[in-house]
């Protein structure tokens, strides 16, 4: 039973992780139609930026601000010089213009802060356990993840449903030549929606970094699983990236708790180890081919 | 160039039944019933958004309807694949040009030759040097006027001459129903004429369905015309009864006395 | 001669002359180099038959590299330790090897690209993403040939009556085998076939109009491009005497896009020029800095946003294309 709801709190916190950088990735696919593979550059540099900040100021606070600033900063800039001039282009174009990005990142990451990982200590506020049931202790931090992933999503939705702006995103999504054909400034809707994006995934990076290892790379990692999320989820949709999210992170984290404990009683020792460190790994693939073969547009597509 | 003009009281060539179409609230298609016999030309006119291209596109197998039938010498291809239709000899030519952008104009045309030719799998041969593949290219780019343009990107073809191509795609399918959707489309007035040549040199040859706008081509060249009016036929007949009847004049001639 | 073919001349009678050159200047790394170049310009001509003639954007060839470099490696595992594989007592040569590797990636291409082909657009591209890394993550799971730090192999393959083992020699086979492919890719973009894939890459609602299944095409040109970056990775098994589960890293399938691009995409050839600039470039920039993808990044960024004709194109002009 404690098994169960720890997993369950772990897939949480990594659907947590995952819709913070989903949310972004599936506006820019869904409005801009953007396959945009450097989104998970973004959160590596705002990882790093926290890194530094603590370890300059040793503040929490200020690697946060590090980190939005930072990683926003850094996609206003790609997206200026390179993301706009890909708005007309086909996906191939797309995915190794943005895979160069990848490159230039990793390399210019490493240049700025050194290639030794940073290790961001969990800050005091978040730090310890609590009680979410008799006998089970679960790490603060890792609830404060799951909290911001809660208010993200709120937040999120109150944009884009309460708020003009979001109305503009919500018609983009739907029909961005129209809401263009109607005199509003396309270009700066997706400037702002591709910056929206990248602070997400800063955010992302400075609430991941105490967490998780802060390396080169690591947008990578968590590029992939994050495409997963926004192709089961439904592209263009927040509600899809949110209900993508909790789907993969739930199936990596039950995955990794049971399926082992299922191997091993089904297939002998010497089979169990291997087959089960190979499904647990692509599980979430499985989901996602299962998925695109019986809804290829995802669970819930923004409308098209 | 034989005859494809049946007995009257035979059985239609293409043969569209109670076809209903839907995307949402918008009634695209609304039980429309059409008959195209062998030879005969057959016009489909209505004011924009009438559903013409849409009922041309469940036709040819891009879309699929809703509920009705569709049939080709008696046989229901209704939910035939798309890819599949032009086998059984049905031949689609497109409002907007479709073209192979990067390939030349014989290069268009032998493409539809090719797609009914037994060398379409061929791995090894070299396809721009097959004479099965070129010569009935050539000639039906000569049967459009296009003949000395042959090795022109299409990217270098005037809107006119991309119509023109559009038209010899059609023809060199080997197919017994065309289906035009405004061949005349954006064409200059010699453009004009000299389609209408080729057009009334296509009569009696296939059973074709045409859409126009071009209302002095359609009178000139019908054997009948169908007028649909948001997605519903509200009259089927010769040209002369329908140049004569009020309902039509009233939703789509005009009162031009 | 067209600008075009003297340009294909020269990049072939560059390479051929290479080891030669190397004697010369004793500088057998010129050797090596030349023979990493060949195998990827192999994995990347394939690749390029459906990226460049089909439009289809497989993000998950590298498993095919992964494939015919792991059948190579399994091979010569199981006959090291005295094994035999599914009752097959194994063989080291590689007419019998080379083929195998093919015809595995071939049938693992043709279950990915059915299901895959099933979508289009940027799902087919995270689907065969998707294959791609469940590949990737069984290989690294599959502890007894290594995983994650690979697979050692003791030798080459065996060809009767040559010797694998010397650099220059294996740099001719490499070189042949890659020529050879050249000249069936090449006459398979030009044939009635060929055209008909194009026709998809033009414009898919007019081929299928003229009444050809796209399935068929598609699925065919996908199996074939799967045997040739098999074929490949067998080659670079041979090469490094090693396979590890990065050759199915979908890293590895990006760098294979940008190669294809770098040098050209839709030309076949540019393949080959794209696979030495990426190649080259790197060894060149790492000599110097380690961090040679500051340069590499906007390069690919530049190439595809001003100039998509790549290196290829600018060398042979205007009719590069097909």
């Amino acid at each position: 039973m404690y098994l169960f709801v720890e997993q369950a709190m772990n897939g949480l916190q990594y659907s947590a992780l995952l819709f913070l950088l989903s949310a972004g990735l599936t506006l820019i696919f869904g409005i801009m139609n953007v396959v945009n593979l450097a989104h998970g550059s973004f959160y590596m540099v705002g990882a790093f930026c926290a890194a530094s900040a603590v370890a300059i100021t040793g503040s929490f606070g200020v690697a946060m601000l590090a980190a939005i600033v930072g990683a926003g900063a850094y996609g206003l800039v790609v997206e200026r010089l390179i993301i706009s001039r890909l708005y007309h282009r086909d996906h191939l174009d797309q995915v190794l213009a943005t895979l160069g990005i990848i490159f230039f990142t990793n390399a210019l990451v490493t240049l700025v802060f050194g290639r030794s990982p940073p290790f961001v200590a969990i800050p005091p506020l978040f730090s310890g356990s609590v009680q979410i049931m008799p006998g089970l202790g679960y790490p603060v931090m890792r609830l404060a993840f799951i909290g911001a992933g809660v208010v993200v999503a709120v937040g999120l939705w109150l944009l884009i449903s309460k708020t003009r702006i979001g109305m503009l995103v919500r018609a983009g999504a739907d029909d961005a030549e129209t809401v263009e054909a109607l005199g509003v400034n396309i270009r700066r809707l997706f400037m702002l929606v591709f910056t929206l994006g990248a602070l997400l995934c800063g955010f992302a990076g400075v609430m991941a970094a105490p967490l998780l290892a802060v390396e080169i790379g690591m947008g990578e990692k968590v590029l992939i699983t994050t495409f997963v999320v926004i192709v089961v989820g439904g592209v263009g949709s927040v509600r899809g990236a949110l209900l993508g999210s909790v789907l993969v992170g739930m199936t990596d984290s039950f995955g990794r708790a049971y399926i082992p404990i299922w191997m091993s009683q089904l297939l002998p020792p010497e089979y169990s180890d291997s087959v089960s460190s190979s499904l647990v790994s692509a599980s979430i693939y499985i989901l996602m081919a299962i998925v695109l073969l019986v809804k290829p547009r995802g669970l819930i597509p923004a409308q098209r | 160039m034989t005859d494809a003009r049946q007995q009257p009281g035979a059985a239609p060539k293409l043969e569209i039944r109670h076809l209903h179409k839907s995307f949402g609230a918008l009634a695209a298609t609304q039980d429309v019933n059409i008959t195209v016999q062998a030879g005969e030309l057959h016009a489909l006119i209505g004011p924009n958004g009438a559903g013409k291209t849409t009922l041309i596109s469940q036709i040819s197998g891009e879309l699929m309807p809703d509920s009705g039938h569709i049939l080709l010498d008696g046989h229901d291809i209704t939910r035939l694949p798309a890819f599949k239709r032009a086998s059984v000899g049905l031949a689609r030519s497109f409002q907007i040009s479709q073209l192979y952008n990067d390939f030349t104009v014989e290069d268009n045309v032998a493409m539809a030759v090719q797609a009914q030719s037994s060398k379409r799998f061929s791995l090894w041969s070299a396809a721009r040097k097959d004479p099965s593949l070129r010569e009935p290219a050539r000639e039906a780019l000569e049967r459009v006027g296009l003949a000395d343009r042959a090795n022109l990107r299409v990217s270098e073809l005037a809107h006119g001459q991309k119509r023109q191509l559009e038209l010899a795609i059609a023809l060199s399918l080997n197919a017994s129903v065309l289906l035009l959707d405004e061949p005349m489309a954006g064409l200059g007035a010699e453009e004009s004429r000299r389609m209408k040549d080729i057009l009334l040199g296509l009569k009696g040859q296939y059973a074709i369905l045409l859409v126009e706008h071009d209302m002095d081509i359609v009178f000139a060249l019908a054997d009948r015309i169908t007028v649909l009016v948001y997605g519903k036929p509200i009259f089927t007949g010769t040209p002369e009864e329908v140049r004569s009847n009020a309902a039509v004049r009233d939703a789509y001639l005009g009162r031009e006395e | 001669m067209t600008r075009k073919n003297l340009v294909v001349t020269l990049i072939f009678a560059i390479l051929l002359v290479l080891p030669i050159v190397a004697n010369v200047s004793h500088n057998s790394f010129l050797v090596n180099m030349g023979t990493q170049f060949v195998i990827y310009a192999l994995a990347a001509i394939s690749l390029d038959l459906v990226l460049g003639y089909g439009a289809m954007v497989s993000f998950g060839h590298a498993a095919f590299f992964g494939i015919g470099g792991y059948v190579v490696a399994i091979v010569a595992f199981h006959m090291g330790q005295g094994e035999t594989i599914m009752g097959w007592a194994g063989s080291e040569s590689a007419l019998a090897i080379w083929p195998l590797a093919m015809l595995v990636a071939a049938f693992v291409g043709l279950v990915m690209g059915f299901l895959s082909l099933r979508t289009s657009g940027v799902q087919f591209i995270m689907i065969t993403l998707a294959f791609a890394q469940m590949l990737y993550f069984v290989l690294v799971g599959l502890v007894i040939y290594g995983g994650d730090d690979g697979l050692s192999i003791t030798s080459r393959n065996i060809l009767p009556g040559i010797n694998l083992d010397d650099p220059g020699i294996f740099y001719y086979v490499c070189l042949a085998l890659m020529t050879l492919w050249v000249w069936i890719c090449r006459r398979i973009v030009n044939s009635p076939f060929g055209m008909a894939l194009r026709g998809f890459q033009q414009n898919e609602r007019r081929n299928v109009n003229l009444g050809y299944a796209p399935l068929r095409y598609k699925l065919t040109a996908f199996v074939i491009s799967a045997a040739g970056t098999g074929l490949a990775g067998a080659l670079w098994a041979n090469y490094a005497l090693y396979a590890s589960p990065d050759m199915a890293a979908w890293l590895k399938s990006g760098t294979l896009m940008a190669m294809i691009v770098l040098g050209g995409m839709g030309t076949i050839y540019g393949s080959i020029l794209g696979a030495a600039v990426y190649l080259g470039l790197e060894q060149a920039l790492t000599a110097w800095t380690e961090n040679w993808m500051l340069f590499l990044g906007p390069v690919l960024i530049l190439v595809v946003l001003f100039s998509k004709r790549g290196l290829f194109g600018w060398l042979a002009g205007r009719n590069s294309h097909d």
